[in-house]
């Protein structure tokens, strides 16, 4: 199968910034505080490309682009979408209505044209509700926050994600992907929480994303719906896995962690800023 | 609990969850945040058939189906318990609609799982309890926390007397989540809800301490309302049987929580017990039942997971699983409907008492 974009082979994941890995409080607060400046996260992101990443997979948060913004070089983001803080979820309902009453909420004129304008060439299947027909109205007002150079991917919350799995929505998915390639010429890739469920309904639909993000580690934690489930999966599925999670909450190490996952099909790896004290060095070993 | 707290680092962390022990019909009632989560997880656990949902509001049926979900709608909950017959139902209507909407399920003869609290007053819970009762019908209440592994070893381990008689606890539970004026369905009118904080997010707490401890027989509270007409703080104190004494805090207008936090320590006659979300510790004075003396550390990652989907993390769908077990011949959940009274009646007693300005009050009128 001809693949248009290909998936980064290392990523620094500073998903930790929004409060949506799984880490003890304590490291969560310690990697806030410490890149609280835009500054210090830009040091973090220069670092991480020196060191041989080939972007940084995070939400597009104020506190991102002012850290991109502060850097003379561009640095590919792999955005994470939508862009929302862990307990910015809690408010919303699920699906993707109140995100898109969100976002217009948010928009400007241009980009509430431009969202209009997507709804109005999926109309029937928008005014039913469909998942699929409204979600590309979210990514148009998400692509308003985004930074205007350096986007190189476009991935779907797990969130979301794993609530059109759970429904069986192959047109979801379909769409999803001819949309993020046809409107950013990015890849499109999703983040699950349920990587072994999600890589069998891949192969079982015939729809490729350009990568998939989902947590791989030795002791198989958050890996679902099992351990052995997800390796075959892995092993079957020609799409390309991301892995994240690598340390299990702290059970393995970095490297211990890496080579699992590697040595498991694994094609990337997104360590995250929480499972790191220092970038340059941790990051160079990654890529070695 | 000790061999889960020994062998859990070695544990084979696909071991079999919880599961229907024959296939099951459900369906679900309120199509809200909540419901939408029950539909998505049960659509996942193997031999549960999610035959119907309901909601009186079209765009909420709309956007179900929307998400891919093929089962039936309906606007009315009496027309699918009609025409459905499902074995389950899960009720996440409105706080002010549970107790009707969950006993004429009940009295249709399906199971309920109703999310917490129960009802909007410890009557209505009451009254539900008691329906369930007369027609024989599991009834069990959305109190997901205690399904997280690590708090379940938590009530495993004090209830197998690890640390003998408790003398003295503290608990916790934090959120960061209102730091303005509430607007909209974020309101909260205190006529069609239970309460604030407790109500909505910390009766999971409560249902846990009174799973390791018992009912308290008196209680003590006070509250803040800092945006709305709700609680969004309380600090309680809570008495046992015993004369030991219960301390409970919780907001959910707290910085640094992006997600929730519980803790809860204990100290016992031979040793003390701290469980977060992140581990369970463990320090005794001398070996006993199996641990050494000295500290023992378990961390939540440590703990087999076996939820066979992730929807916000393990513990929604180890809830609903084990409730369809229980309705299907399988052993009662810690969340069946007696138990959530009590900590329904718990949480009713301190907000009587936050009312009157903190006094202490007998739980039980």
């Amino acid at each position: 199968m001809k693949r248009s974009y290909p998936a980064p082979r290392l990523v620094l994941s500073a998903e930790s910034l929004a409060g949506e890995m799984r880490a003890p409080r304590e490291r969560l607060l310690e990697i806030g505080g410490r890149f609280q400046e835009p500054e210090a996260l830009a040091v973090a992101l220069s670092k991480a490309l020196d060191a041989g990443a080939e972007g940084v997979l995070a939400a597009p948060s104020p506190a991102l682009r002012a850290a991109l913004a502060e850097l003379d070089r561009t640095v590919p983001l792999f955005a994470v979408v939508p862009a929302l803080r862990a307990n910015e979820w809690l408010d919303l309902d699920p699906g993707v209505d109140a995100l898109l009453a969100r976002a217009r909420r948010r928009a400007g004129p241009v980009t509430r044209f431009r969202m209009g304008w997507t709804g109005f060439w999926r109309a029937s299947a928008f005014r039913r509700g469909d998942f699929a027909a409204r979600m590309p109205g979210v990514l148009e007002g998400e692509a308003a926050v985004l930074p205007r150079r350096g986007v190189a991917g476009v991935v779907l919350r797990a969130a979301l994600t794993d609530l059109a799995l759970a429904g069986d929505h192959r047109r979801f998915f379909d769409g999803y992907v001819k949309f993020v390639h046809a409107r950013f010429r990015a890849s499109a890739a999703l983040e699950t929480a349920n990587l072994g469920t999600l890589l069998e309904r891949l192969v079982e639909w015939g729809i490729a994303p350009d990568f998939v993000v989902g947590p791989v580690n030795p002791p198989g934690l958050r890996m679902k719906p099992t351990l052995q489930h997800t390796l075959l999966q892995m092993a079957r599925c020609d799409v390309p896995v991301v892995a994240k999670d690598l340390r299990a909450g702290g059970l393995v190490s970095l490297e211990e962690g890496a080579r699992f996952a590697l040595a498991n099909g694994a094609y990337g790896l997104a360590p995250d800023l929480a499972d790191v004290d220092d970038v340059t060095t941790e990051l160079r070993k990654l890529r070695a | 609990m000790i061999e889960t707290v020994t062998a859990a680092a070695s544990a084979h962390r696909d071991g079999e969850g919880p599961k229907p022990l024959r296939p099951v019909r459900v369906a679900v009632a309120g199509l809200g945040r909540a419901g939408v989560a029950h539909a998505a997880v049960l659509s996942t656990i193997p031999g549960c058939d999610v035959v119907a949902v309901a909601d009186p509001r079209g765009a909420a049926r709309a956007a179900v189906r929307g998400m891919g979900f093929r089962a039936r709608a309906f606007a009315s909950v009496r027309k699918l318990l009609e025409r459905e017959k499902p074995d389950a139902v899960f009720v996440c209507v409105a706080q002010h609609e549970r107790a009707r909407v969950a006993g004429a399920a009940l009295e249709a003869g399906a199971a309920v799982l109703v999310e917490r609290p129960m009802a909007r007053t410890l009557e209505g819970a009451a009254e539900l309890v008691r329906i369930a009762a007369a027609h024989q019908g599991p009834l069990a209440c959305g109190h997901a926390l205690a399904f997280q592994p690590v708090f379940a070893g938590a009530q495993r381990t004090v209830s197998e007397g690890v640390i003998g008689a408790v003398r003295q606890a503290r608990s916790s539970m934090y959120l960061s989540r209102f730091f303005a004026p509430r607007r909209g369905r974020h309101r909260l009118d205190p006529a069609k809800v239970a309460g604030g904080v407790v109500a909505h997010f910390s009766s999971d707490l409560l249902l846990l301490l009174v799973r390791m401890m018992g009912e308290p027989r008196e209680a003590r509270a006070t509250w803040n309302l800092l945006y709305g007409r709700v609680e969004d703080e309380l600090h309680a104190m809570m008495t046992l049987a015993n004369g030991v004494e219960v301390g409970f805090d919780t907001s959910w207008s707290v910085p640094g929580y992006p997600r929730s936090s519980t803790v809860i320590e204990l100290e016992g006659e031979h040793g003390k017990l701290l469980v977060s979300d992140e581990a369970l510790e463990i320090e005794l004075e001398h070996p006993r039942m199996g641990l050494p003396a000295g500290a023992t550390r378990v961390l939540e990652s440590q703990l087999p997971q076996p939820a066979r989907f992730d929807l916000g993390g393990e513990a929604l769908y180890l809830q609903d699983a084990s409730f369809l077990q229980w309705v299907t011949g399988g052993a009662q959940p810690p969340n069946d409907g007696a138990t959530a009274l009590v900590a329904h009646r718990v949480m009713d007693a301190l907000y009587r008492s936050a009312c009157a300005d903190g006094i202490t009050l007998r739980v039980r009128e």
